[in-house]
């Protein structure tokens, strides 16, 4: 008797090896879709459509609008199809990049978040920009000035911004109503911000709650003119180290720190998700968070109270600074064929036009890129219903212009957002002094990036 | 096996003695051949999935990488000279050892009691065995979504149950004194399933007349437990002791989706650091070397678990 007939082993081995394949097929098979994308550059440009793949970091309700204006841009060209991915955060999209370089299972076209874009450029597989703006004669003078300003290096524009936001305070009214403030007159300062806090306080309601996210830190310090990294923050020369222990910093946390200890402020950890929860549901009066959420925001709490919006508050009410421009911009992909790229560029043009960046803002709160949306009948009514909008823009365009208000670039950015995370955490939780925190991260972020610098070949 | 054997090559009835050591040796190499047939499927997987990483790691483990994570540059026994002397790696390595120290014994001692409380044929007992083995059913991912919401800082159904008692909320995730608490209490929970599954099979088969004849010597129900039932699923309780040691090393689905090592590193354990500097940072270099060092760590403790631990284990 045989345990196994020849035939039995036979499919055995063949299953094991189906399995085996089966693991490594998800990865195989982009790569024949984008040889069959490549291959009609070379044979004749009318006939197939130039497929661009582009992985973007949008989701939910801002995911169908970016959806919507990919399908916009399908029906209007028949020769070019944009096929929209969603692949995640953007540190995952990015990660999936990182895998992907070297291979051809990348995009066309990616979305990366600002301070990805050290990496960016470092990795030498993008084609910045500014060859098609030259080539196309594109005008860039309707853009945002200080929206070019933060993707500008060595007078290059890299990449192309698409989504930009930047923090504001968001309040309660009706609880700055009951707690004798004036509504329409939001606090300014982090002394005003404390005092307030301090009288929204009762029982059942907090005066408010920052998340621990390395980007506020990092605009606060924008709002009082300090740079974040020595070189000019990165931007006249490679950054070789942190300035995260300046005084900007140490002015910061204690604020944060002492409202916390007053228990005017709560801490509810790193997500904003948490603290934009806490306040829709009235149990903290006061938040800072993207202008990206306040359709959200302002959704989640109708009916239950009004929201006010007012800037991000200044250590003191005559510091010059302004915010950074946050959010994220498009990259264009070295190694795919030329048309592929140039139709990339042809929706990246699309993206930026005044009609897709109205459309884009008064459906998420990302401010548009260029002024010209601003005439748009939609987006003026949308001011109407909404002036909260308003805070964000004015917000902008109150921005002077400086090395600290563009913002730092270094190439290991993500990670000195965790470490700048942790010192937080650290000075909330009273196991280190503002200073002593704030130096031990700088120390860290330092040691980073000079390792960054070892492996980055200039 | 042999029956096989005769079947591929059967051995001539008439033949000289050379020639049957020869066919002897073909018929043994034969043998092997097929053995390792066998065995190929298996050495396939294991060497596209374990060897070769580790190959790949002890190499890795050896170069500096750049940030998209290709060799740049040779660094010898940098790397483990660097973890060696860091802070990080002994606080990481001490939050590991707390969470086992908070895992490990805690779920051994729950799954213990509550298979000693459902041995007994009662009514339900089988109701109970199916709930006390129910979180076998969950996967680390959707446990550990459930708890994120019942240790919400703002919403949490835990910190409402306390509120009705009259304690205040606590802050299971955001304050760093009791985030590796919150994580190792989900864990001991999650592994809750299997440890009672072993536990109780191990009960089961202790057999009854022991517990009739001590029962007729008088032995209560504590003295029972201690002196027959513990000796006698000792196997049990080692193989709980040695895998769950080794599973609460490699925990890191539940806090990369809970904490993500914060807040200040309170949760920080070796996996979720390995990952951090591999995975999100790209120097896989450094990875692969914190991995190697664990891999030490955890064979010696298992070596020493056999050494000395199994001197205790009584086998029937």
């Amino acid at each position: 008797m045989k345990p196994f007939g020849k035939k039995t082993l036979a499919m055995l081995l063949l299953s094991c090896m189906m399995l085996v394949a089966a693991g490594c097929g998800s990865n195989g098979s982009p790569t024949q879709e984008d040889t069959a994308s490549a291959a009609p550059e070379t044979s004749s440009k009318q006939e197939e459509p130039v497929k661009v793949v582009w992985w973007h970091s949008m989701s939910g309700d801002v995911g169908k609008a970016a959806q919507q204006l990919v399908d916009e841009f399908n029906a209007e060209h028949k020769d070019i199809v944009v096929q929209a991915e969603y692949q995640g955060k953007y540190d995952e999209s990015l990660n999936k990049l990182k895998a992907s370089l070297g291979s051809d299972s990348g995009p066309s076209l990616i979305q990366v978040y600002e301070i990805g874009s050290r990496f960016m450029i470092d990795s030498k597989a993008i084609t910045p920009v500014q060859q098609f703006i030259d080539a196309d004669k594109y005008d860039t003078s309707r853009l945002e000035p200080n929206i070019l300003n933060y993707y500008t290096f060595d007078n290059k524009l890299y990449s192309m911004p698409f989504n930009t936001s930047n923090p504001i305070l968001y309040y309660n009214k009706d609880a700055f109503k009951a707690a004798g403030l004036d509504p329409e007159k939001p606090p300014a300062t982090y002394e005003e911000v404390a005092e307030a806090a301090k009288k929204l306080t009762k029982s059942g309601q907090a005066g408010g709650s920052f998340a621990i996210y390395g980007w506020f830190m990092e605009q606060l310090f924008a709002n009082q003119g300090a740079e974040l990294l020595d070189n000019g923050n990165g931007r006249t020369q490679a950054a070789t180290s942190s300035l995260l222990g300046s005084d900007a910093g140490v002015k910061t946390l204690d604020w944060w720190k002492r409202m916390v200890e007053e228990k005017s402020m709560l801490n509810l950890g790193r997500k904003t998700d948490d603290t934009s929860k806490a306040f829709a549901a009235g149990q903290i009066a006061m938040t800072l968070d993207s202008t990206a959420s306040l359709r959200s925001i302002v959704k989640s709490a109708e009916g239950k109270f009004e929201v006010g919006t007012g800037f991000l508050p200044k250590a003191d009410a005559n510091v010059k600074g302004g915010v950074i421009v946050g959010g994220a911009s498009n990259w264009i992909l070295n190694n795919r064929p030329e048309a592929e790229q140039k139709a990339a560029w042809e929706f990246i043009k699309f993206l930026a036009e005044p009609k897709s960046q109205a459309e884009w803002h008064i459906n998420t709160g990302y401010f548009p890129i260029t002024q010209k949306a601003y005439d748009e009948p939609i987006v003026k009514e949308n001011m109407t219903k909404y002036p909260q909008f308003q805070t964000a823009v004015d917000q902008l365009h109150q921005t002077t212009p400086s090395l600290a208000t563009q913002g730092a670039v270094m190439g290991v950015f993500p990670e000195a957002r965790q470490l700048t995370e942790t010192a937080i955490e650290e000075v909330l939780n009273n196991k280190k002094s503002s200073k002593q925190a704030l130096d031990d991260a700088a120390k860290a972020i330092t040691s980073k990036i000079e390792e960054y610098n070892k492996t980055v070949s200039k | 096996m042999e029956k096989n054997i005769s079947l591929v090559s059967p051995l001539p009835r008439e033949s000289s003695r050379q020639e049957g050591i020869a066919s002897l040796r073909t018929s043994r190499w034969k043998e092997r051949a097929l053995a390792y047939f066998f065995l190929a499927p298996s050495l396939i997987l294991f060497g596209i999935f374990l060897f070769f990483p580790l190959l790949k790691s002890v190499y890795l483990s050896m170069f500096l990488t750049d940030p998209q994570g290709r060799v740049a540059s040779f660094a010898g026994a940098d790397n483990f000279t660097n973890i060696l002397t860091s802070e990080v790696f002994y606080n990481s390595l001490w939050i590991t050892v707390k969470f086992i120290l908070l895992t490990v014994p805690t779920g051994v001692v729950a799954a213990l009691l509550l298979a000693a409380i459902s041995i007994p044929k009662l009514r339900l007992t089988k109701l109970f065995q199916f709930f006390f083995s129910l979180p076998m059913a969950v996967s680390v991912g959707t446990g550990s979504i459930i708890w994120m919401v019942l240790y919400h800082p703002t919403l949490s159904i835990l910190n409402y149950a306390l509120s009705l008692i009259g304690i205040s909320p606590i802050a299971w995730l955001t304050d760093p004194k009791w985030a590796l608490l919150s994580v190792a209490l989900m864990t001991v929970w999650l592994n809750l399933g299997f440890n009672y599954i072993v536990m109780l099979s191990g009960m089961q088969s202790v057999p009854e007349d022991l517990y009739e004849s001590s029962k007729i010597d008088g032995s209560g129900p504590f003295r029972t437990f201690f002196r027959i039932t513990l000796p006698l699923i000792s196997p049990s309780l080692f193989f709980i002791g040695v895998v769950s040691i080794i599973s609460a090393f490699q925990s890191f689905a539940q806090i990369n989706i809970l904490t993500k090592g914060g807040p200040m590193n309170s949760t920080d354990v070796l996996v979720y650091n390995i990952y951090q500097d591999a995975f999100i940072n790209y120097r896989f270099g450094i990875g692969s070397a914190q991995a190697l060092i664990l891999f030490v760590l955890i064979t010696l403790l298992t070596i020493v678990q056999f050494k000395f631990g199994e001197k205790k284990v009584h086998y029937q």
